[in-house]
């Protein structure tokens, strides 16, 4: 791809990256005027470096990342070598032992998702646990269980739900296994609360919930969870996230995005509709005693 | 939990919402999509245009229907995967309270419009999967009689569908059955391609989506009007798609969109 194709299309390296440029401007309490006036360049640059519509000088990124608090030359390094990185599918994988303690790739490119669509077998989904569900989680899940290292995941994941409070906050929807909504994790106080949340959440506008029975049977999302996030970018491809034990996969060659998405379809099509899923987590809640 | 045995979704063949999905710059194609979408690129040059068009004809009637016509309920019929401009989105803009039933015989057409189509409080948006081909299943289903109030006036909304259905699937039969469960005051919105502005082009298309196993039949100006029969056709009659009450500041060639269309209202 030559130069000039390349301006204005914006991948998810850029996207990414900008995202983490915003979050940490916005954390240090910087305007995007004053953070324009340390790279000589205006607002409205800075708005299009942060959603990834230019590419970055090395320069720019320096002063920037030393004007939002970040000195470490190591952190700056890897900064800088994930924005020179090739635009390879999937380039984030190789750094993921590297990178610095604020990189935080799924969250980044959640929050500034269009929409997420998501499978869930064994558990609710984060962004809609209530904190007890979150912590009974934790607990029983974590190899550190310090109280600091809980109490840092909780606030990472208290912040994510804050996405659904905001106007221009993505759109979700999330298919439940009857298994997920069955486990009483936290045991049956914490799951009643829980399963009210998530009657709650059927209501919000953006919100899209739905549960596969188990009378479902054998369905083409047994291989487990996983998250596709969409951008509003017409250029930018879909992003599946797939989590494990020790690392995390981010696919977004078509051929992968492509699979996701027909599993996404089949389960959607396969559980129960929406407007029947308060009814069903009544019913679920009436199972609970 | 009762459930119906639901349908499978086959995305290794081509399928039509997700071929304007593609058109329309979606992300909810796959390959075969693209490959067709790509093949009647080469025959039609300008079909993104031509999808486009119809879109916004879509936005116009429904516009007119519910400004003008003072319709509150809708019936579509070949929906498409959710993108902006939806029927739903058009009427309930203005009029709030407005009620929408949705039809689509593509699976992940379901799955997508029934978890991504919000409707406003005050109205009521609904989906099921069914087939043109079988009107009798569509006004049977009990979603339609939950959804809508037959003895209050309908647009009934058939755009960028009719096409699909060859002549023996007796196609004026379909929309008359249709119409004939209208309360009188309904209206009939309906788009048509036509190869009078373009033979060459259209028989082109209509080739390369039949071999891909999607039936496409364009209609002569005289084929088409028949569609509308016992019907009002309101101004400006059944045109070029184009040439329908066109946006102000919007100069477009009207022979350039090889679609007709009208609004009609029962009488």
């Amino acid at each position: 791809m030559t130069e000039e194709q390349s301006r204005g299309v914006p991948t998810i390296r850029r996207l990414l990256l900008g995202a983490q440029l915003r979050r940490l401007r916005t954390e240090a309490g910087i305007s995007r005027e004053d953070a324009g006036e340390v790279i000589r360049a205006s607002p409205w640059k800075i708005h299009r470096l942060e959603n990834g519509q230019v590419s970055y000088k090395e320069r720019d990124i320096i002063d920037l990342l030393r004007l939002y608090g970040v000195t470490d030359p190591g952190e700056i390094d890897t900064f800088i070598a994930l924005a020179h990185e090739a635009n390879v599918p999937g380039w984030w994988n190789a750094y993921s032992d590297l990178l610095p303690h604020w990189f935080r790739a799924y969250v980044d490119l959640e929050a500034v998702a269009a929409q997420i669509r998501t499978y869930q077998a064994q558990l609710v989904p984060g962004l809609l646990q209530t904190e007890a569900y979150m912590r009974a989680l934790m607990r029983g899940t974590l190899r550190d269980r310090r109280p600091e290292e809980i109490e840092r995941r909780v606030m990472v994941r208290l912040t994510r739900q804050r996405l659904f409070t905001q106007d221009d906050g993505p759109q979700l929807w999330a298919v439940m296994d009857e298994a997920a909504l069955r486990r009483p994790v936290g045991g049956k106080k914490v799951l009643r609360a829980q399963i009210e949340r998530l009657i709650d959440a059927t209501t919000l506008p953006r919100v899209s919930l739905q549960v596969l029975p188990f009378t479902a049977g054998a369905h083409a999302a047994m291989v487990g969870a996983f998250s596709i996030l969409r951008f509003a970018d017409p250029d930018l491809p879909d992003v599946v996230y797939l989590e494990h034990a020790t690392s995390a996969t981010y696919l977004d060659k078509p051929e992968d995005v492509e699979e996701y998405a027909h599993i996404m379809s089949s389960v959607g099509v396969h559980g129960t509709p929406p407007e029947q899923t308060a009814e069903i987590l009544g019913e679920l809640l009436h199972d609970l005693g | 939990m009762p459930q119906q045995v639901p349908p499978e979704i086959d995305t290794s063949v081509p399928q039509s919402a997700r071929v304007y999905d593609y058109w329309l710059g979606g992300k909810d194609n796959f390959p075969a999509d693209r490959a067709m979408g790509e093949a009647i690129a080469a025959q039609v040059p300008t079909i993104r245009n031509q999808v486009r068009a119809q879109r916004t004809f879509l936005a116009r009637t429904v516009r007119y229907l519910v400004r003008e016509a003072g319709i509150r309920q809708f019936l579509d019929v070949g929906t498409g995967i959710p993108t902006a401009g939806n029927v739903h989105e058009v009427a309930q803009e203005f009029a709030p309270e407005s009620r929408v039933l949705y039809v689509d015989n593509d699976p992940i057409v379901l799955a997508h419009s029934r978890a991504l189509i919000p409707s406003t409080p005050q109205g009521r948006v609904a989906f099921i999967l069914a087939d043109l081909r079988e009107p009798e299943a569509i006004l049977g289903d009990p979603t339609l009689a939950e959804t809508l109030d037959l003895t209050q006036p309908v647009g009934l909304v058939l755009i960028g569908i009719m096409h699909h259905l060859r002549d023996d699937n007796d196609p004026r039969r379909i929309v008359a059955t249709l119409v004939d469960a209208l309360a009188s005051g309904s209206y009939l919105v309906l788009s048509q391609t036509t190869p009078d502005f373009n033979p060459e082009a259209m028989r082109g298309l209509a080739a390369v989506s039949e071999q891909g196993g999607i039936p496409n039949v364009p209609r002569t100006f005289a084929e088409t009007e028949p569609f509308f029969s016992g019907l009002e056709l309101v101004e400006p009659g059944l045109v070029p798609i184009a040439a329908w009450r066109p946006d102000p500041g919007i100069q477009q060639d009207p022979r350039s969109v090889y679609v007709y269309g009208g609004a009609a209202r029962k009488p």
